[in-house]
């Protein structure tokens, strides 16, 4: 039977559609690496984005080992970016914390030189 | 097995794929995804500083709309476009630290001149009488028939074909401005000049750039800038053959020319 055939067909893939995926050691590794880079530049555990991306990289473990690998490089997968995020939203704070710096010195150096 | 055991069969496949979606609806994250490219992608600072970034937001985006037309790729849609969305929010950040980084590099130049103007004019020992400061002035500048006192800035002042104006030319211009801070109702114009090389536009641009540089500077030094009048003459008016090239550095120059004591400055070129 056609609709039968369908059925199954159906049955089949969503089974196939949550496993069967290559383990994602690699994406891992990399998510790791971009948490520990956004450590390093000094995101702390405050930044909604450090949270997450600690959180969804401990996910992406367990269900790594759970054999769930679809889920597990997708979880490290958006981890991996949202450490990345963390990382840069230091970087430009720091970059703007600089210049206000540099604006008050120039600031300051006008006026002395004003009251000469 | 009969038909309405398939049916359930097919209907538990279904809960399992549901399963595998998230709770934003892809729909919803992928507008999200596209408005945010979309706004990232039109900042003018974005292009260079972040162009991997954006390339990959770009490419999740299409990946996650590729997707969206098949029916069962809900949790892909959401994961892509937040992908995406990501590298958007990043390639914004990228922009931003660039646009900061400008300003800094430019603050910097600005915050050596200042220090070295202030060191130099306290070795002045404060603010000297007119006078002295007349004679001062006039060690530096050329009295032209016309065009009254005149001070003159060569090329090495400047960055070859740039208009920042180098640390060394703070001396002459402390001078200028300690001069002009003390005779209130004197004006100058300063006039930028370049040698007839390349193409005449850009020659005229660059004088003036450099014309400019040279009135910001003394803005800074507490000069008030509807005292200061910028000219650019490009390779007009020459004051050595463009034929060799000694006479072209002494063509690239900025001339101050300062007015009278009532403030008139002598007629434009």
């Amino acid at each position: 039977m056609n609709k039968a055939g369908l059925s199954i067909a159906l049955v089949m893939l969503g089974l196939v559609g949550c496993s069967n995926h290559p383990a994602p050691e690699e994406q891992l590794r990399l998510s790791e690496q971009a948490l520990d880079q956004a450590k390093a530049v000094g995101a702390s555990a405050e930044a909604d984005e450090l949270a997450l991306a600690q959180d969804k990289l401990q996910q992406a473990r367990i269900a790594f080992d759970r054999g769930k690998y679809r889920k597990a490089r997708m979880l490290a997968e958006q981890a991996e970016l949202d450490a990345r995020l963390a990382e840069a939203k230091v970087l430009t704070q720091k970059r703007q914390k600089q210049l206000s710096e540099l604006e008050q010195q120039v600031e300051s150096l006008r006026k002395q030189l004003g009251a000469l | 097995m009969k038909q309405w055991q398939l049916n359930s069969i097919a209907l538990l496949a279904l809960t399992l794929l549901a399963g595998c979606s998230t709770s934003s609806s892809p729909r919803q994250a992928l507008a999200e995804a596209k408005a945010d490219f979309d706004a990232v992608s039109k900042l003018p600072a974005i292009q260079q500083s972040a162009e991997q970034n954006l390339h990959q937001a770009d490419e999740s985006l299409t990946r996650a709309e590729r997707l969206s037309h098949y029916w069962g790729n809900g949790r892909e849609v959401v994961h892509y476009s937040y992908l995406s969305s990501r590298y958007s929010a990043i390639a914004r950040e990228q922009g931003a630290q660039s646009l900061a980084g400008e300003r800094i590099s430019g603050l910097e130049r600005e915050r050596a001149r200042l220090e070295l103007a202030l060191h130099e004019s306290q070795q002045l020992g404060g603010e000297p009488k007119g006078e002295w400061l007349e004679m001062q002035l006039a060690s530096l500048a050329s009295s032209e028939a016309g065009r009254g006192l005149v001070v003159t800035l060569g090329d090495v002042l400047f960055d070859t074909g740039r208009a920042d104006l180098k640390p060394a030319a703070t001396r002459s211009l402390l001078q200028v401005a300690s001069f002009l801070r003390v005779n209130e109702n004197r004006a100058v114009r300063i006039e930028g000049y370049s040698d007839n090389q390349g193409d005449a536009q850009q020659n005229l641009e660059l004088s003036r750039a450099r014309a400019q540089s040279v009135s910001a500077m003394l803005v800074d030094l507490g000069i008030s800038p509807q005292r200061i009048q910028v000219k650019g003459y490009g390779d007009a008016h020459p004051i050595a053959e463009n034929a060799s090239a000694r006479g072209r550095a002494l063509n690239r120059r900025v001339e101050i020319v300062v007015s009278d004591e009532k403030g008139v400055l002598g007629e434009e070129r």
